[in-house]
């Protein structure tokens, strides 16, 4: 690919500096395993960093929503009150509970993280910070990610609880359905941008991102991806399984200490995933705002690092799902599986048939102009 | 080298909790360890380079059929409960059967295994699937496919048919 | 089974219902934030005039209260919160009049519910929005609500006064 602006404040210079001395000082397989720990390393403490900062945020934008300030003893404006919170919530006693199954009950948490981690390798960061690009990528996305809501059964229903095991029936119920619509909203994607590779996705949205190649199709599936994507992490008006006024806390009602840490990190972190993977299929990832010609204009855009304008549009996402739980009543259940299957998947399967026509028919922005 | 480890780690984790889910006791322990099968399956998918495999036993077995066994293992009564041991004939039986069934799988691996064994170098692109599934030359699988597709739909119509009558 | 055009009309409805709940939140967002920052604020901290954190019997000038002791709030109080201890007093000619002693209220036992002001007939009692009521023993909370010496209030000014021949209090 060819990037012939400057780019100063890439990581890239930095990955290639780090790979290239390594190269030149270590056998390859050292060198190889060395990088893959330092990605890792590297993947988990963005994670852990990225759902410190989601909570914090979160909490300032329920405020605001709520006429309230929000945190604000910790540090100016509360920027340390989530450090605080990690702190305490490290600190504090896994409760064992004594009559659940002991090995599932404990092996639940991980297979939420373990989900929510396999996920969050994949997103394209920045130009050059990809952890896993595999040429199946956005399929990739959805398998990992359905591992989730095996953690989510398991806990419920190895909680021996009746709140936790309603919870869990609900959670998996909720992720069954939805994660159709969210599979085919991305597909629809697919079948304009015609790869599955998220790394190609971006380049091919260099000049106009997919959500306005695709026009009416596309708004169409970037709509429902929304709204499947907000059921699936269980949040927003979707929240059902944990739903704090009639199951206490849902499947993770036994849990505490860290474990509950886990939970709580993944659902963040889920939440942070879909925006991720909205921003990355519909608005052209970590790609800057470029027209086509004007090239002083697109190398003003270069200036901000790819990473910036990756944040940016994630956290307008995020800021558009906090927007929209704090507007909406929880649906019912019922009410929760008619939007599915009598609303969101007919819709889709109509709007996958109009989006292959455009592309066949050459209706799409990037065939007209 | 390092592909090896990797394999023999992830053959032991099949083997190994292949037989905690036909001896675990509990129904829904079972289902989980079947989920680590065919999880450790999906991994020697992407240890050979077939993503796409990896992605759809990911998808379907790990996500989609193993949500629906847990599913259905939570509506059954107490799912929870040990299970009374088989008598010992049966259980005597059901070993001799395995063993045999063993015996006649690893005989058509080993035998088959020359002949047929090719590594492909490159990825096999979605692409090269997806015309595969869909084209109607030799080696191609349109038939089939869709074969397939009338039986999912014979399927559905039944389950419909049960669920109508009340 | 519903028809097509209901169908479409229901969801373009549906959206419509959404974008609407949207915009009234998104003016809410903007809404000036109404936390109040107590103890930092506590000198232009402004409490609704209407909260019921205390409940007092206000004297006037001359030390004159307009309890009756009729122990009608006593009565109607839901769990005992109020006690009125009367004394009897003989007036100038000679009648016995029951007057107030002492006006015993619990705090710690108020629900707040106001039954009391409500119901009393000569407004002698009132809720007041001073909410600062923490004490380190509930013993604090037991308060006596009648001043010292003070008296009941007059009906006319015409009236005959009665004259007290009060013993000195207990404490």
């Amino acid at each position: 690919m060819l990037q012939n602006y400057s780019q100063p404040l890439e990581f890239t210079n930095l990955t290639t500096w780090i790979d290239s001395t390594l190269g030149a000082n270590l056998p390859s397989f050292w060198s190889i395993a060395i990088e893959m720990v330092l990605v890792a390393v590297a993947l988990l403490a963005v994670y852990s960093l990225t759902a410190m900062i989601l909570i914090y945020v979160e909490r300032k934008i329920t405020a605001f929503f709520q006429a309230r300030i929000g945190p604000n003893r910790v540090g100016k404006y509360g920027i340390f009150q989530t450090v605080a919170d990690v702190i305490k919530i490290l600190l504090k006693e896994i409760i064992h509970v004594n009559k659940v199954d002991k090995f599932l009950f404990y092996a639940a948490p991980f297979f939420m993280i373990v989900a929510s981690m396999l996920t969050f390798g994949a997103i394209p960061f920045a130009q050059g910070l990809h952890a896993v690009d595999f040429n199946i990528g956005v399929f990739y996305v959805t398998a990992v990610s359905s591992l989730g809501i095996i953690g989510v059964l398991l806990a419920g229903w190895s909680s021996n609880n009746k709140y936790s095991m309603i919870g869990a029936m609900r959670s998996g119920a909720q992720f069954v359905s939805y994660e159709l619509s969210a599979g085919f909203a991305l597909m629809t994607m697919v079948v304009l941008t015609g790869t599955m590779q998220l790394s190609e996705m971006i380049e091919s949205q260099r000049f106009c991102w997919n959500i306005f190649n695709g026009h009416i199709s596309a708004i169409v599936a970037f709509i429902i991806y929304l709204i499947s994507g907000h059921a699936e992490t269980n949040r927003g008006p979707f929240d059902l399984p944990e739903a704090e006024s009639e199951l206490t806390a849902g499947y993770h009602t036994e849990y505490s200490g860290l474990q509950f840490g886990f939970f709580y990190l993944a659902e963040y972190l889920n939440m942070f995933i879909i925006a991720s993977i909205a921003a990355t299929v519909f608005l052209g990832g970590w790609m800057p705002l470029q027209v086509r010609g004007w090239d002083a204009f697109n190398q003003i855009m270069w200036y901000l690092p790819s990473y910036m304008w990756f944040t940016i549009k994630v956290f307008l996402l995020i800021f558009f799902s906090l927007w929209v739980r704090w507007s909406f009543p929880r649906l019912r259940i019922d009410q929760l599986l008619n939007l599915e299957w009598k609303y969101l998947l007919p819709i889709n399967l109509v709007n996958i048939l109009v989006m292959v026509l455009l592309v066949l028919a050459g209706w799409t922005l990037n065939d007209i102009f | 080298m390092a592909q090896q480890i990797i394999f023999y780690i992830l053959a032991i984790v099949i083997s190994v909790f292949s037989i905690m889910a036909v001896s675990s006791k509990r129904l829904i322990r079972s289902a989980t360890y079947l989920l680590f099968v065919l999880l450790a399956t999906a991994g020697l998918y992407i240890l050979l380079g077939y993503y796409y495999l990896f992605a759809v036993q990911t998808a379907v077995y790990a996500g989609g059929i193993m949500i629906l066994f847990i599913f259905a293992i939570l509506l059954t009564q107490k799912p929870g409960d040990k299970i009374a041991p088989e008598p010992m004939r049966q259980r005597l039986l059901a070993i001799a059967l395995s063993v045999i069934g063993l015996a006649f799988t690893a005989h058509i691996i080993m035998h088959n295994i020359n002949r047929v064994y090719t590594l492909m170098d490159t990825q096999i692109t979605t692409k090269h699937i997806g015309m595969t599934l869909m084209g109607t030359e030799k080696f191609q699988y349109l038939l089939p496919f869709e074969l397939i597709s009338v039986l999912l739909l014979a399927c559905i119509v039944g389950g419909i048919m049960i669920a109508r009558r009340r | 089974m519903r028809t097509f055009p209901e169908y479409i009309s229901d969801l373009f409805g549906g959206i419509k219902s959404l974008l609407t709940g949207l915009s009234v939140t998104w003016k809410e967002l903007w809404t000036k934030k109404v936390t109040q920052q107590y103890p930092e604020n506590r000198s232009t901290l402004v409490i609704s005039d209407r909260f019921r954190a205390e409940l007092v019997m206000p004297h006037d000038e001359n030390n004159e209260h307009a309890c009756t002791a009729c122990g009608i709030c006593q009565m109607n109080c839901p769990n005992g919160t109020i006690q009125v201890i009367p004394k009897m007093v003989e007036t100038e000619d000679g009648k016995k009049k029951k007057l107030l002693d002492r006006y015993v209220y619990d705090l710690g036992m108020c629900t707040f519910c106001n039954l009391c002001v409500l119901t009393c007939p000569s407004d002698a009692i009132k809720f007041t929005n001073q909410f600062e009521n923490a004490t380190f023993t509930r013993g604090k909370l037991v308060q006596q609500l009648n001043k010292e010496g003070s008296q009941l209030r007059a009906k006319k000014p015409a009236a005959p006064k009665t004259q007290i021949q009060t013993p000195p209090k207990e404490a």
